[in-house]
């Protein structure tokens, strides 16, 4: 009698699983359709976009450029000679140098010829860390600024930045990011468009590795050569640019990547500055923000622009994938535990009834529901509760429908925005959006389950190392330690 | 069950197929559309790029008489250098949009029922510069869609009709009106001409108008409105107006400007409008201006403290002067916030190294 109860447990379970799994497409579906609706109405639009003339208007919104750097010594003087040639009418770039081991500083000094400073730091958002020396590039004083200090993570680093910046937009930029040259346009473009409710805006964030990167500029698109890297540009390209566009048409963004990400400056110092003790401190801002302003009954926006782009390196090894998508997911869990009271809250809108739901159900809960799906499936096999055929069923609607998302995205990216030219690297997409269901997956539910449980733990954050690659150039020696959760 | 299964196993696999193929086709489609865009549009491209170069009557009828399909290939980058182009030559490429009948059928596609349509030709028009559009133009600037209210805006700046000034000050005031650097840039770019209108609009009820009114008038630099200006700065009931009003006088530079700007740097005005004064005092560059700025480095207020510093640092030798006096002040030793001697070191420092790059 109880192995019959058994049976029935486990198959109303498999059911209720392949449900679940219908659903999650389904809701994948419905973000890449509106992200397609709104790349439709983006390229219609680009003739009369004004960007030309935001370029040439003095009163366009200057911006500072804030680049934590930790040990970021081989690339740092590219990423900051390319940040000096975006095109842009007025900005600063701070670069703070968050206890570098390296020669991070000593490069930067002798590329920009700096000169140190005294500088009194207004300490609008609090910092855990103790400031060592302020220095300006003695050719042009008032567009870098170079700030050492002792080492306390990102989201310290970040916010010794704000206090730094002087100009009413920040962006926050990783120092081994590239952006296209227009990109900083983009991103501020709905400030000036909508000033008083444009209150953020996200940049979407590809895959470098691969590409062929001149002068601080990616010259050539192309897919890389690892099947690793090459799953995750679909990945990127249907959870990132698809999802958060869709998110954005809903008005529920939650997530702007830290990687890129232009906020009003005077927002982020009235919600306190980053968290330093939440992992995914990107996202983590992002909801306070929207917490902030949903309380003070604000009408606002929070927006994304899915075109030009920041370009990072994804991680080529499964050790260093493995962490960062621990890491993610325990900022996804740090996040939803910490501001909790919004979820399913009215109060906070679209936010609280849609967008942290859908968050909780289909990205906290899914890699929870396909490890069932891994153990629960076999078992009920191995006690008769489904057979064979149910089974195999079940994994290809699972999976099949999974990879008609993936496609799904690619289409939209071929149709909207066509970055990869070359037919075979068309050919490769498509094979990774195939392959992404054998193995890469079911590996991928693995790490994520247990960055949750160690948000839930309460275990120490690590952030680990990743060793870069570099951008079209030989691969660096030397591992880096990598303090950014990227996102 | 099996069988219903088995259907949607079925139905998924055709969809996943025909999304696969349909990738394929898209690649295929955009390939031969972009090498047939190529072909039509090269000989239109030589024309342009040596018609922009010496635009010559010959290039212009050459350019008139390009086929329709290759002008409409080439369309998209003979706008953009049109956007590019400045005086002589702009006219010149101008006048062959017009002979191509570019802009009679821009005017008509003001009033097409779809927004993307309407804001095409407004922006059109405004690279063309077409001043016969300024009316029309000016009727978009209450369109239902805000996009399209933005194109309008930007196409009357580039147009630089004066007499839609006071069109555009009256959208200002609507319900989601338009965006205010946008329109501000959009008045400035009108000439001095639109001066009078601007000057008058600073009695205007709505607070958001004054603000950008000042703002174009510091753009346009219209000293013989800084009495105007002044009045603002010191009666206007709202204080981000009068913050604006401070930062305009700054713009606008005249030593009338100086007397009112001291005046709101008084430490009962608020910090804001304290800190933009002491900016603008700066800006103006009126040596009368040190004593009041000198007294504000000590300010509690960051903001108060770092702009005076900084203004003292623009106004040269007598400010300064100011600077290093206060730099000699004993600073707290534990002190963290802004204290005058800090902010006094962090001004000098920068005068400094401009003063070395100066002479490098």
């Amino acid at each position: 009698m109880s192995v019959d109860l058994l049976r029935e447990v486990l198959r109303a379970a498999d059911w209720a699983i392949l449900c679940y799994f219908v659903a999650l497409n389904s809701g994948y579906l419905v973000l890449i359709a509106l992200a397609g609706v709104e790349f439709v109405k983006h390229l219609r639009r680009s003739p009369f976009a004004g960007t030309d003339d935001m370029f040439r208007s003095p009163l366009t919104l200057a911006v500072s450029l804030i680049v934590p750097a930790y040990n970021e010594g081989p690339g740092i003087v590219a990423a900051v000679q390319a940040l000096t040639s975006l095109r842009y009418p007025r900005y600063e770039i701070v670069v703070v140098d968050d206890g570098s081991c390296d020669d991070t500083f000593d490069r930067l000094r002798e590329e920009f010829d700096l000169v140190e400073v005294p500088r009194v730091i207004p300490a609008e958002v609090p910092c855990r860390s103790r400031v060592l020396s302020v220095h300006v590039s003695r050719d042009n004083p008032q567009t870098l600024t170079v700030v050492r200090k002792t080492n306390g993570g990102k989201s310290d680093a970040l916010n010794m930045g704000i206090n730094l910046a002087r100009h009413p937009l920040v962006c926050m930029v990783d120092a081994d990011s590239v952006l296209d040259p227009d990109a900083l346009l983009a991103v501020a473009k709905p400030f000036g468009d909508d000033p008083l409710r444009v209150a953020a805006v996200g940049g979407v964030v590809r895959i470098a590795n691969g590409c062929t990167v001149v002068g601080g500029r990616v010259v050539e698109v192309a897919m890389p050569r690892r099947w690793l890297l090459r799953v995750q540009v679909v990945e990127y390209l249907r959870a990132f640019l698809m999802g958060r566009t869709g998110w954005s048409r809903l008005g529920g963004l939650v997530v702007i990547s830290g990687a890129f990400g232009i906020f009003r400056r005077d927002l982020v110092v009235a919600v306190g500055g980053m968290d330093p003790d939440t992992i995914g401190e990107d996202a983590e801002l992002v909801v306070r923000l929207h917490r902030h302003l949903r309380a003070r009954g604000e009408d606002y926006r929070v927006v994304f622009v899915a075109e030009p782009v920041s370009w990072s390196e994804a991680p080529a090894s499964l050790r260093a994938l493995g962490r960062q998508r621990r890491r993610w997911h325990r900022g996804i869990a740090e996040i939803l535990s910490k501001h909790r009271g919004m979820i399913g809250n009215p109060r906070y809108g679209r936010i609280g009834v849609l967008a942290l739901p859908y968050y909780v159900l289909f990205e906290l809960a899914a890699p929870f529901v396909e490890l069932s799906a891994l153990v629960l499936l076999p078992l009920g096999l191995w006690l008769d509760a489904v057979d064979v055929a149910f089974a195999w069923r079940f994994a290809l609607v699972a999976y099949g429908y999974g990879l008609l998302v993936s496609l799904a995205a690619l289409f939209i990216e071929e149709m909207s925005f066509h970055r990869y030219p070359r037919w075979g690297d068309l050919v490769r997409g498509v094979s990774a959006a195939l392959l992404e269901n054998v193995g890469y997956r079911q590996i991928l539910t693995v790490w994520q389950v247990s960055g949750a449980l160690a948000a839930w733990w309460g275990t120490t954050a690590i952030w680990g190392t990743m060793k870069r690659q570099g951008f079209g150039e030989p691969p660096a020696d030397a591992p880096k330690p990598a303090r950014a959760g990227r996102r | 069950m099996a069988g219903a299964f088995t259907a949607v196993v079925l139905v998924l696999a055709a969809v996943v197929a025909t999304t696969g193929a349909g990738i394929v086709g898209a690649r295929l489609w955009r390939q031969a559309r972009r090498r047939r865009q190529a072909e039509l549009a090269a000989r239109p491209r030589r024309h342009l790029l040596a018609f922009a170069a010496d635009h010559e009557a010959q290039g212009a009828d050459a350019l008139v008489a390009i086929a329709e399909p290759a002008w409409r290939a080439a369309e998209p980058g003979a706008l953009g250098l049109l956007g590019k182009l400045r005086g002589d030559a702009h006219r010149a490429l101008a006048a062959v949009f017009v002979r191509r009948g570019a802009a009679a059928r821009a005017m008509a596609a003001l009033h097409a029922r779809g927004r993307v349509r309407r804001a095409r030709a407004a922006q059109i028009l405004g690279d063309l510069e077409h001043h016969a559009a300024v009316p029309d133009l000016c009727g978009l600037l209450t369109d239902r869609h805000r996009e399209v209210r933005i194109v309008a805006v930007r196409a009357l700046g580039r147009i630089g009709e004066p007499t839609a000034a006071w069109r555009l000050i009256a959208a200002l005031d609507h319900a989601d009106g338009l965006p205010s650097l946008l329109a501000t840039h959009a008045l400035a770019q009108l000439g001095p001409e639109a001066e009078i209108t601007l000057s008058a609009a600073l009695d205007h009820p709505a607070a958001r108008v004054r603000a950008v009114c000042l703002d174009a008038l510091g753009l346009l630099g219209a000293a013989g409105s800084a009495h105007r200006v002044a009045r603002v700065l010191r009666d206007d009931p709202v204080p981000e107006v009068r913050v604006t009003a401070a930062a305009s006088l700054g713009r606008l530079g005249t030593p009338a400007a100086v007397d009112p700007l001291v005046r709101a740097t008084d430490a009962a005005e608020p910090v804001a409008l304290r800190a933009s004064a002491a900016r603008a005092l700066g800006e103006v560059g009126a040596g009368a201006a040190v004593p009041a700025l000198a007294v504000m480095l000590g300010d509690a207020q960051y903001r108060v403290a770092h702009e005076a510093a900084h203004a003292l640092r623009r106004l040269g030798p007598a400010g300064q002067r100011a600077l290093r006096a206060a730099r000699e002040e004993p600073a707290d030793a534990h002190a963290t916030g802004s204290t005058a001697a800090m902010h006094a070191r962090e001004a000098l420092a920068l005068a400094e190294i401009a003063t070395t790059a100066a002479r490098r």
